[in-house]
């Protein structure tokens, strides 16, 4: 008899519960429209509907049996504008959250896209005073998966009559009408990396939550810190699945309101897209002036600036360049010996080493380091995951460790964009996507009070050195700074890191909402009624 | 003593507003009207009482019926009682760093008694108010007790408050702009800012009250010519020392950056 | 009419409490001042978002009269008056008293009629905003200034003074040793402040119509 799996993932949209790359899709395309016609628009919806993925990593219309595995996936999302365009109830749509209604660009004060990130620098289709309201991601293993699965939604849009249309306008390789936007690994020899553009390993840490599926190894780093009885010492447990997913218990102990009907919110999430641009030479041109004086040079003021060192050691345990690289050269033997293993007991023993050094990782909190003196409290993983730091080492002053990081947590989701490889190529950075059940209780709050602030973590107006919005003064020079905690050694002094610039600037983006296959399929039927 | 924590004292006062014909403007609406106006941040009344560190104004109309109240003994909610305030209160509520009261309320009254005036006018028994001592003890009447008084922050005076933001800032802004220099370049340059922000003088150079940017943060520092004239070269800054011989390098190591 | 004085927030809530409970209530914060109880208040200390926070039991007649005209109060209730400054928006303040502190929080409110607890959070959230009344004029002597950065502040002056003091004379090498040991010392104080981040989009709002009347930036 088959036990009944906690959440039901095949009502739940893939994206949400798999981070695409991982699973062997390292190439995306992201289409927007929109909607002309609600009927037409519904009917488009019915059309898409047997292609979309679910997280058992099935579509309807994709084979059946265990082994089977989608070339291309789809997954669909809505705007506020786009669910009013498509008929939805007015009852259901005033539940909808506040941020989610009114749209990213509205919320440009909040998240501090200002400056070089203001709207009016946005790609054209993001800055247009209409709306997107219809979003369609397609990823695939190759750019012909894509294309396959791209003309397949091409041909429904043209059934539609122009009930539903496509939204150009994305930069890029010069132009500034492209018809969707790109995103896709970085490759080095061939092979796909999990790399960035300005040379970090991404996507390392992302939360694990009840009944998410992934491996139960996944829960060190990726779940919220208990205490182990009333001492000093913590252990993982997976975070609550209402985190992520409208209609389940969160962690403040409820099932939050959500819009109704239940069928409509539950198994859904929100999500936020930003087309965020890297300033790939401006960061080179930083890291080599300031790493003739900084101690360790480059790689160590990289470390930094990031809580991880470029290869993906957290520097909250390998504090040397040295532990860095031993880690991840053992990483990449183990990951040598698994492919070339000749007997499975030696593929088995590799494959264990692996998952143990996969491990560590992840598997590491700041209480050692209160001060930062490894990994500064002010890089960029501490701040965008804290763990148990903001309970500064105080044992049991909150009701759990990590209490104030629990409802903070975000699943990343994206991929990288453009060339950085040639020099004065500017078209390049990373397609961004943060899902939670709150935007404003997860991804505005992270983006707002942690990125581009640093009070909660006593460090005044200090930004992100990466993400952060760093201004000019007033001759219009870069002033960002960042206090980097001095090291271990009985002599060391911290470093004042200044004139920072604005290493990521926001091209664009939109909030949606990611329903349930129910709740899609009801959107496409008209069928949504709160009565 | 609950209303102070340390030095911090927890003032909390509520006046009763006067009653008025229901079919005149009431004073409540008035006051909230008046309040409203009162200009904010630097320009507040309140930035030129001496010693205070966070207050507030808010009238307070009635308490808040708060429907079904859950008594665990019984089975069913009972409805809440519904209470109503027969006057109005201004409350009136201030952190300072005491721990004297009406050291407080004297200089309040000596910097904003004009405010003052306008503000309790419409309270019962303010008529008796004519300058500081009959202000003190009319608010003294007004004042209720803290029961607990939580210090999250510090119990320093204000001038010591206002100096420590003061520094913070200058002293950060001294190590990012120095990041790097030679050992002689540090030491000129921080002899200069010990001349330009005398850490010691918390009458000198320092914070404004109330301020709300940092264009308009920074007083009391001496305009840069004045810095240049002083005497140049005494390392204890604008109070040079007598004749104190200069230790010689005793070869000490370098700092490592 | 405003709860924001820069980066200080003000809340006043006003709720009522059986009258018989008021002194257990009162018992209840004697108990939580000791050391015994002095965890409940860890909690507290360790979010460091208060500047100064005060609870005020208030029986009908405590309500000052001051005068025979002054009809005298009579309520069926005793009143709790919670008077905060804090730093961070209202949602992030409530959250970490639901999230990180409940225990400590329910052991101060359980007495008030109509607490709902604070976990779970909607009717918390519910509760408090029910029962806030606003301020009409809102007062910080640096709203620059978090809670945090007055104490950063207060711990670079000691050490600074101290610096000063030692370092009236000596060498250039004597001095540049002794100033990273004294940077060393205050690694966690000294990053700057500025302005609040936007508390929310009707407040940022108010804030720039209230900028555009005045003159011109240059």
């Amino acid at each position: 008899m088959n036990e009944r799996h906690e959440l039901d993932l095949s009502d739940i949209q893939g994206n949400v519960v798999r981070g695409y790359p991982r699973y062997g899709f390292p190439k995306a395309r992201y289409v927007f429209y929109r909607i002309n016609d609600a009927a037409a628009g519904r009917a488009f919806l019915q059309r898409v509907f047997p292609l979309v993925t679910s997280a058992a990593m099935r579509s309807i219309a994709g084979a059946t049996g265990a082994k089977a595995r989608p070339s291309a996936t789809t997954d669909v999302a809505f705007s506020y504008a786009g669910l009013q365009a498509l008929g939805l109830p007015e009852a259901s749509l005033r539940q909808f959250p506040e941020e989610f209604a009114v749209g990213m660009k509205a919320r440009a004060a909040i998240l501090g896209d200002d400056g070089p990130s203001a709207p009016v620098n946005w790609d054209p289709i993001w800055q247009d005073a209409e709306p997107v309201h219809l979003m369609i991601a397609i990823n695939g293993a190759n750019d012909d998966a894509i294309a396959g699965r791209y003309d397949q939604i091409s041909t429904f849009v043209a059934q539609s009559a122009g009930g539903v249309q496509l939204r150009k306008g994305h930069r890029a390789a010069g132009r500034d009408d492209m018809p969707y936007q790109e995103g896709s690994a970085l490759y080095e020899d061939g092979e796909a990396t999990p790399k960035e553009h300005f040379g970090y390993v991404d996507g390392i840490s992302n939360p694990y939550f009840e009944g998410c599926g992934a491996h139960d190894s996944a829960v060190i780093g990726g779940g919220k810190l208990v205490r182990k009885g009333f001492g000093s010492e913590l252990a993982w447990a997976p975070l609550e699945t209402g985190e992520f997913l409208l209609g389940h218990k969160d962690e403040a102990q409820e099932i939050a309101p959500a819009p109704k009907p239940a069928l409509l919110s539950t198994n859904g999430t929100f999500m936020a897209y930003r087309k965020l641009h890297q300033n790939v030479s401006a960061f080179r041109d930083y890291l080599e002036a300031a790493g003739r004086d900084y101690p360790g040079g480059q790689e160590a003021l990289a470390a930094k600036f990031a809580g991880r060192w470029r290869n993906g050691a957290p520097a909250a345990k390998f504090p040397t360049q040295a532990e860095a690289d031993a880690l991840t050269e053992q990483w990449h033997q183990a990951k040598l010996d698994v492919e070339r293993s000749t007997t499975p007991e030696a593929r088995h023993a590799a494959a264990e080493r692996l998952s143990k050094l996969n491990v560590e990782m992840v598997d590491f909190h700041y209480n050692d380091d209160l001060g930062g003196t490894r990994c500064p409290i002010g890089s960029h993983t501490r701040r965008a995951n804290p763990r148990a730091a903001l309970e500064h080492g105080q044992t049991m002053a909150f009701e759990t460790p990590s209490a104030l990081s629990n409802r903070r947590r975000i699943l990343r989701r994206g991929l990288p964009y453009g060339d950085s490889s040639t020099p004065g190529s500017d078209d390049h950075g990373i397609i961004f996507m943060a899902l939670g059940a709150s935007l404003e209780r997860q991804f505005e709050f992270v983006q707002q009070q942690w990125l581009n602030y640093g009070n909660d973590f006593r460090l005044a107006n200090e930004k992100d050195p990466l993400l952060g919005n760093h201004g000019v003064d007033a001759k219009g020079a870069p002033n960002g700074r960042m206090v980097v905690p001095a090291g271990e050694g009985a002599r060391d002094v911290p470093y004042f890191c200044s004139k920072l610039p604005r290493f990521v600037e926001t091209r664009g983006g939109e909030y949606f909402f990611v329903p349930s296959l129910t709740a899609l399929r009801m959107i496409g039927a008209g069928s949504v009624d709160p009565t | 003593m609950p209303n102070l924590n340390g030095n911090a004292y927890g003032l909390t006062t509520l006046a009763p507003i006067l009653n008025r014909d229901p079919n005149e403007r009431s004073y409540a609406t008035m006051l909230k009207e008046l309040l409203d106006a009162l200009p904010t941040g630097e320009h507040s009344p309140m930035a030129a009482v001496p010693e205070t560190y966070l207050c507030r104004f808010f009238v307070l109309d009635n308490v808040v019926y708060q429907g079904l109240d859950i008594v665990k003994a019984l089975p069913l909610p009972v409805p809440a009682s519904h209470d109503r305030l027969k006057s109005a209160y201004l409350a009136f509520t201030a952190n300072f760093h005491g721990p004297d009261l009406d050291q407080y309320l004297w200089g309040m009254w000596d910097a904003a008694d004009s405010t003052i005036r306008q503000i309790w006018k419409y309270c019962v028994g303010f008529e008796q108010v004519h300058d500081a001592a009959s202000f003190a003890k009319y608010l003294r009447r007004c004042q209720v007790e803290t029961t607990f008084y939580f210090n999250g922050s510090t119990d320093e005076s204000l001038a010591e408050q206002l100096k420590g933001l003061y520094l913070k800032q200058e002293l950060a802004k001294f190590a990012f702009d120095n990041q790097g220099k030679n050992a002689e370049e540090l030491q000129a340059a921080f002899f200069d800012f010990v001349r330009r922000t005398q850490p010691e003088e918390l009458d000198g150079p320092s914070w404004r009250a109330g301020a709300t940017s940092l264009e308009r943060a920074v007083i009391g520092e001496a305009s840069p010519e004045a810095l240049r004239a002083a005497t140049p070269g005494t390392p204890s800054g604008l109070r040079p020392t007598a004749k104190e011989p200069v230790q010689q390098n005793v070869g000490s190591a370098a700092v490592t950056q | 009419m405003s709860n924001i004085a820069g980066k200080a927030y003000a809340m006043n809530l006003v709720t009522p409490l059986q009258r018989w409970q008021t002194p257990v209530n009162r018992a209840a914060f004697w108990a939580v001042g000791t050391p015994l109880l002095a965890f409940s208040l860890r909690g507290l200390l360790t979010l460091s978002m208060i500047h100064y926070a005060r609870w005020v039991f208030l029986r009908a007649r405590d309500f000052p009269r001051l005068s025979d005209q002054q009809p005298e109060e009579s309520l069926h209730y005793d009143y709790m008056l919670f008077l905060s400054n804090f730093n961070g928006s209202w949602a992030q303040y409530v959250d970490s008293f639901s999230v990180a502190i409940p225990s400590g929080l329910n052991l101060l409110w359980f007495m008030n009629v109509g607490w709902p607890k604070s976990v779970p959070q909607t009717r918390f959230h519910e509760y408090v905003t029910h029962n806030q009344v606003w301020s009409n004029h809102y007062y910080s002597a640096y709203p620059l200034a978090a809670s945090n950065d007055v104490k950063a502040g207060s711990k670079v002056r000691k050490r600074l003074v101290d610096f000063v003091r030692q370092m009236r004379r000596g060498s250039a090498e004597h001095f540049a040793q002794n100033y990273g040991r004294m940077l060393r010392d205050l690694q966690g104080e000294l990053s700057m402040m500025d302005v609040t981040p936007a508390v929310s989009t009707a407040a940022q709002a108010i804030a720039d119509r209230s900028e555009t009347k005045g003159p011109a930036h240059a």
